[in-house]
């Protein structure tokens, strides 16, 4: 899933402090999906209530904003509307992706295999019904303002980022750079380790900038034909890209021919997609224009209430971790930034 | 390259290395002929630490070019406080890109060095309206006082007084010092000054050089940063940084 760009872009290492005071919009369904995927007991199943609903998502919306509010992030949320429809080939593939993952789990879990099982169990992971409102509601609780965008999350996060609105998108996906984002924010979190699936290691996750003029400037190539590039290396709108082309090769081919329509050894490959309709959902994307984007206060007995008697978390962890926040924000320090120049 | 630092004691090292663990987990050095300097920020930049230590302090020193090292400054203090106070510690580097310290005649440590990623941090720029000097103990005490009703030091400095207070949920505290009074070095004042800043992050460093530190230099003015002078009898000086609290 996604687009493979990592090798291309230039990635600065970064930390969650230096967005401080700065508005970050990040891709709501991104961040929601990767909840439910990894806040998993070592069985693999998610987090639940006492009615066996899913509550992985609210537990992850609930700390990650926690963190965010107390180093003085601002971060608005942009859903997804409705998908392009070129991106249902792509949905179709997860789908079977997913199908076939839950096979496999029920096969790792009959054998006792526990860590196929976990890794099979993140693969089925998808959003089911109600989940984006109870991911709202959370994010109401916390006077966190949400977009609804028309189309694609990143598309209007990425405008936000060019409108001045926000200081930069937030999702895991490259897309964000096609779509046109100044500046995208991988691993927006707080470093630590993350074990990698099958192996016994861990790797260091760390936040990363990717400022898009950087990478163009870098690369020698315009945006339109860092699209270009994305397209040969496969979108979610042609997910399999092409035949034998990688970052590396995508790159020189557009250096040398400079688009798409121009690459002798493509075209048949070419034909087979609707190459113009991609280019538009990434150039001329469908975005919500946000008039102002309005930061509310916590509403701490609304947010116990909700977690605590619906959703069977426990009352002690959200009541400490509330104070927590509550106690951050009234700490109001001024940092020593404003003094160096 | 060489590089060797030799200290005559344990106590200084361990008040810098105590001082500066307070703001930050890793810590890059600067060695170069002239002695070793430390600068660094803790990660909201609300504080920032400039210490540098002349060739002078050291029992030993030698160092024929620049170099940066970086450690894990708990690390580092765990082995710093296995040394007794009379215990002299040396340390240089080895080209395994380890810190090689010798503690007293005969402890031998090795500790891994980490890669250095910071950056050079700049000093703020600030004019200081105010100037108070006084012992670092009396400072000290002001701290436990105001601390028990509140989070906050406010210091307000006019022509012939110093007021150091606080005010909390349960109460308020003022803590008056005049001019020419045996509990205070010097009241200097261009004009009223008031700054407010966080005893979350004045204690622990006043705490972590205290004892070694016997006058300590307060300026700020209205608003601004407050600087904190240590002076420390064989470690030159620590500059301590806060950023004011903002009335919300």
């Amino acid at each position: 899933m996604g687009l493979n760009l990592k090798e291309l872009v230039i990635r600065e290492k970064t930390t969650l402090q230096v967005f401080s005071s700065k508005v970050i919009a990040i891709d709501a369904y991104n961040a929601i999906y990767q909840f439910l995927a990894s806040i998993r007991g070592p069985d693999g199943l998610q987090l639940a209530d006492s009615e066996g609903r899913i509550t992985s998502h609210l537990s992850g919306l609930l700390y990650r904003n926690i963190n965010f509010l107390s180093l003085g992030i601002k971060p608005v949320y942009v859903f997804d509307g409705k998908p392009p429809s070129l991106k249902t080939a792509e949905i179709e593939r997860r789908k079977q992706i997913k199908k076939d993952a839950t096979v496999k789990y029920e096969k790792a879990i009959a054998e006792g295999n526990m860590e196929d099982a976990r890794k099979f169990a993140q693969q089925t992971t998808s959003m089911k019904d109600g989940m984006v409102k109870e991911s709202k509601q959370i994010l109401t609780f916390f006077g966190i303002p949400y977009i609804d965008a028309p189309s694609e999350g990143e598309a209007t996060a990425a405008h936000l980022t060019n409108t001045g609105q926000a200081y930069a998108s937030a999702s895991q996906d490259f897309d964000s750079i096609l779509c046109g984002a100044k500046r995208l924010i991988r691993n927006f979190t707080n470093s630590g380790r993350r074990k990698i699936p099958n192996r016994n290691t861990f790797v260091e996750i760390e936040p990363e900038l990717i400022e898009t003029q950087k990478t163009i400037d870098a690369l020698g190539v315009s945006r339109e034909q860092l699209v270009d590039i994305g397209i040969l290396i496969g979108t979610d709108f042609n997910p399999n890209g092409f035949e034998r082309i990688g970052p590396k090769t995508a790159l020189k081919m557009i250096k040398q021919h400079s688009r798409l329509e121009d690459i002798p050894q493509i075209q048949e490959q070419l034909q087979a997609i609707d190459y113009e309709q991609i280019r538009k959902i990434f150039l001329e994307p469908l975005v919500a224009n946000v008039d102002e984007i309005v930061f509310g206060n916590v509403d701490y007995d609304g947010m116990m209430n909700y977690l605590v008697k619906e959703r069977s978390f426990s009352e002690d962890r959200i009541q400490s971790s509330l104070n927590r926040l509550k106690k951050a924000l009234e700490r109001k320090s001024q940092n020593l930034d404003q003094w160096f120049s | 390259m060489t590089f060797e630092a030799k200290t005559s004691g344990s106590d200084d090292l361990k008040a810098i290395i105590s001082a500066i663990s307070t703001l930050v987990e890793e810590a890059t050095f600067v060695a170069t002929a002239e002695g070793i300097t430390f600068r660094g920020m803790d990660p909201s930049h609300v504080a920032l630490i400039d210490i540098s230590w002349p060739n002078s302090a050291f029992e030993k020193y030698e160092c024929d070019s620049d170099i940066k090292f970086g450690v894990r400054i708990d690390e580092f203090s765990k082995l710093i406080k296995r040394a007794d106070k009379k215990d002299s510690i040396e340390i240089s580097i080895s080209e395994q890109n380890m810190l090689l310290v010798t503690v007293g005649k005969n402890k031998k440590y090795k500790m891994r060095l980490i890669e250095s990623s910071a950056t050079d941090t700049p000093l703020p720029k600030i004019p200081y309206d105010s100037k108070i000097i006084l012992s670092s103990s009396r400072f000290d005490k002001i701290l436990g006082d105001v601390q028990v009703v509140s989070d906050y030091l406010t210091i307000h400095t006019s022509d012939s007084k110093a007021d150091f207070s606080g005010k909390g949920d349960s109460g308020e505290v003022v803590i008056e010092l005049e001019k020419n009074t045996d509990e205070i070095g010097e009241i200097s004042s261009k004009e009223d000054s008031t700054g407010t800043y966080s005893l979350e992050y004045l204690n622990p460093v006043v705490k972590a050089v205290g004892a070694n530190a016997g006058q300590i230099t307060c300026e700020f003015s209205s608003a601004k940063p407050i600087r904190i002078e240590f002076k420390v009898a064989n470690i030159g000086r620590i500059h301590f940084y806060l950023a004011p609290r903002v009335e919300s």
